[in-house]
């Protein structure tokens, strides 16, 4: 029996203090002279550690704060206050929240599972990937003795081309050709950041991470630097067009290539087979309305792996636009109805930003997912999105040192293994693979809604 | 890279009442003026301790303002009259060392209409006169 996967996690710590959602306003003036300050009681001592970081002037107080709200019951005169943090508000966007961010960041910090032990406050439905939740009905069996427990729970995924059928002569020998086949330990990878600060210690902490987590890098060709070529079995290569300026031995060191779709698809996946006939061939393929059809034209043209993008908020391009898991979907359904999806592998990317959502694209029909800010998250980006506008980073992401980036990174994607564990064990299942188009392990908000007020004559 | 402006730094502490959408705000400054300006967002200009302004001018800041919100409203009570006590406390502390109490310049805005915090902090260093630090005779480093 082969080995467990397991991702081995341990703490890094941040760059700069952690932005936290509340902060401590706490005025001297009036104070009581108390023999015994409500400061001094504080169980995490964080009045006694107090601390300053002069290259953000964020004080210690907030980012150690456990906001028991001991000290502002308790303070005779009321003189401690605690208010929301403007810079925690300013986070992101209403996609990429400052909860999603900060849970990001304490994923790539600790390498575990973020639960705060107070329950979930938040609203039970929304857009995107919180219209739809997991049946975890069947949480009693396989977990009862956890994740990490004596039945195995696999991530491992397939990427390729698969046969329905195998052929024999009569003399048993075996006709059929085997296409080539990646397994990867787990269904992410990692893809191409729609926007970063200047990112050669960015993409060598993504080829870093990557390696030490057994998964893939997609990297345009025109980045590829002479001291990547060591991570060359780790990386997909993004090419437009035939590379004349590489010669037909550096195609044979890769392992897999990702090709735009286009008119010249299949006469540049034949290009690259004819070198190296072991290659996969990607075909990255924009979502949209039309994404059913032509993922079925080239799953039938004989294309392995086809790569569904969405924008960074998981939505697809053109007028009416779906969001990435309705229309994933769509596109399993249809290729479950032509007999063929089998045969081909789905990967899908675009605004997977926590671990709940890759588990719920699979569901919807992928076969794996390509992860990008989250990424960029994991080394304390803030997604304020400064370097589009050509601002400088405020965490300085251009500096950073690609050994701790990859090691925040192989913590991030270690908390999010743990997380698509728990939920393979809740919903009853040992293997990944078969969680792909489950979509009986799933509620649709809007499906319940209609079936339930239907009866109300509601036609909404 | 924007391009930059030369001249003093700026350090600019600014109470998040006056302006909730500060973070796109400011963008227009951050790129014209690059590394000479920083903005540090609190969550009541009470918060302001006189260690975070003398911080401010020793790490390299010439200038460092204080934008409040006008007296009575504050949203803790009375944040930005201790602002005031605190900044007059900082200014008193850098006349001391022989620099300006000016470089220390606390304003307070009325909060009669929305504000956008970038047109506060440009009508705000427009009236500076100040030239940028000399210590022993050397400017500090900042990035140009």
């Amino acid at each position: 029996m082969p080995g467990r996967y397991h991702i081995h996690t341990k703490v890094v710590p941040n760059r700069f203090p952690a932005i936290t959602r509340s902060g401590v306003i706490a005025w001297e003036e009036g104070c009581l002279k108390c023999a015994r300050c409500v400061k001094k009681d504080c169980v995490y001592k964080v009045y006694e550690k107090r601390g300053l970081d002069t290259r953000q002037m964020l004080d210690s107080l907030d980012s150690m704060c456990k906001d028991c709200f001991r000290c502002v019951q308790n303070c005779p005169n009321r003189l401690i206050h605690k208010g929301i943090n403007p810079v925690y508000r300013a986070l992101g966007d209403s996609y990429w929240t400052p909860e999603i961010i900060s849970s990001l960041w304490f994923q790539a910090e600790t390498g575990r599972i973020p639960v705060s032990g107070g329950g979930y406050g938040g609203p039970f439905s929304g857009k995107g990937f919180d219209a739809m939740w997991t049946d975890m009905s069947e949480i009693v069996r396989p977990t009862r003795d956890g994740i990490h427990g004596r039945e195995y729970i696999s991530t491992t995924v397939d990427i390729g081309r698969k046969l329905m059928a195998l052929e024999f002569a009569p003399d048993g020998g075996l006709i059929s050709q085997i296409p080539p086949l990646i397994e990867i330990p787990l269904p992410i990878m990692f893809d191409i950041l729609p926007w970063s600060p200047p990112d050669d210690k960015i993409i060598k902490a993504f080829l870093h991470g990557a390696r030490s987590l057994g998964t893939f890098v997609c990297i345009e060709e025109s980045y590829l630097q002479h001291d990547m070529e060591e991570f060359l079995s780790h990386i997909i290569l993004l090419i437009e067009g035939i590379p004349h300026h590489r010669d037909k031995g550096f195609f044979q060191m890769l392992r897999m290539v990702e090709i735009p779709d286009s008119g010249e698809t299949k006469a540049l996946q034949e290009w690259l087979k004819e070198i190296n006939s072991e290659l996969i061939v990607m075909v990255k393929l924009p979502l949209s309305a039309e994404a059913p059809e032509r993922v079925f034209q080239l799953a039938t043209d004989g294309v392995e792996v086809i790569h569904l993008v969405a924008d960074e908020y998981g939505m697809e391009w053109g007028g009416n636009p779906f969001f990435i898991a309705d229309r994933m979907k769509d596109i399993h359904l249809f290729l479950v109805e032509k007999g063929i999806r089998d045969q081909v592998t789905l990967i899908g990317g675009g605004g997977i930003a926590m671990a709940e959502h890759m588990a719920k694209l699979i569901i919807c029909g992928a076969d794996a997912v390509t992860i990008d800010i989250p990424l960029l998250v994991a080394m304390e980006c803030r997604v304020c999105r400064r370097c589009k506008e050509g601002i400088p980073c405020p965490v300085e992401l251009e500096g950073i040192d690609p050994l701790w980036g990859a090691m925040r990174i192989t913590n991030l994607i270690g908390g999010w293994h743990n997380q698509l564990l728990e939920i393979l064990g809740a919903v009853g299942m040992r293997e990944v693979r078969r969680l792909r188009g489950e979509m009986g392990r799933s509620m649709f908000f809007e499906e319940l809604e209609q079936e339930f007020f239907a009866t109300m004559g509601n036609s909404r | 890279m924007a391009q930059q402006k030369k001249g003093p730094v700026f350090a600019i502490f600014f109470c998040q009442q006056l302006d909730a959408r500060q973070d796109i705000n400011r963008r227009c400054l951050e790129k014209e003026f690059g590394s000479h300006i920083r903005f540090f967002p609190i969550p009541c200009s009470g918060r302001i301790e006189p260690l975070h302004l003398l911080k401010a001018i020793e790490s390299g800041a010439d200038m460092a303002y204080l934008l409040t919100c006008g007296e009575g409203d504050c949203r803790y009570g009375e944040g930005n009259i201790r602002a005031k006590k605190r900044v007059n406390y900082a200014q008193g502390l850098i006349e001391e060392i022989g620099l300006e109490r000016k470089r220390i310049v606390l304003i307070s805005k009325k909060i009669d209409a929305p504000v956008s915090i970038d047109i506060l902090v440009r009508e705000a260093i427009a009236g500076n006169d100040m030239l940028p630090i000399q210590w022993n005779g050397h400017n500090l480093q900042v990035d140009d």
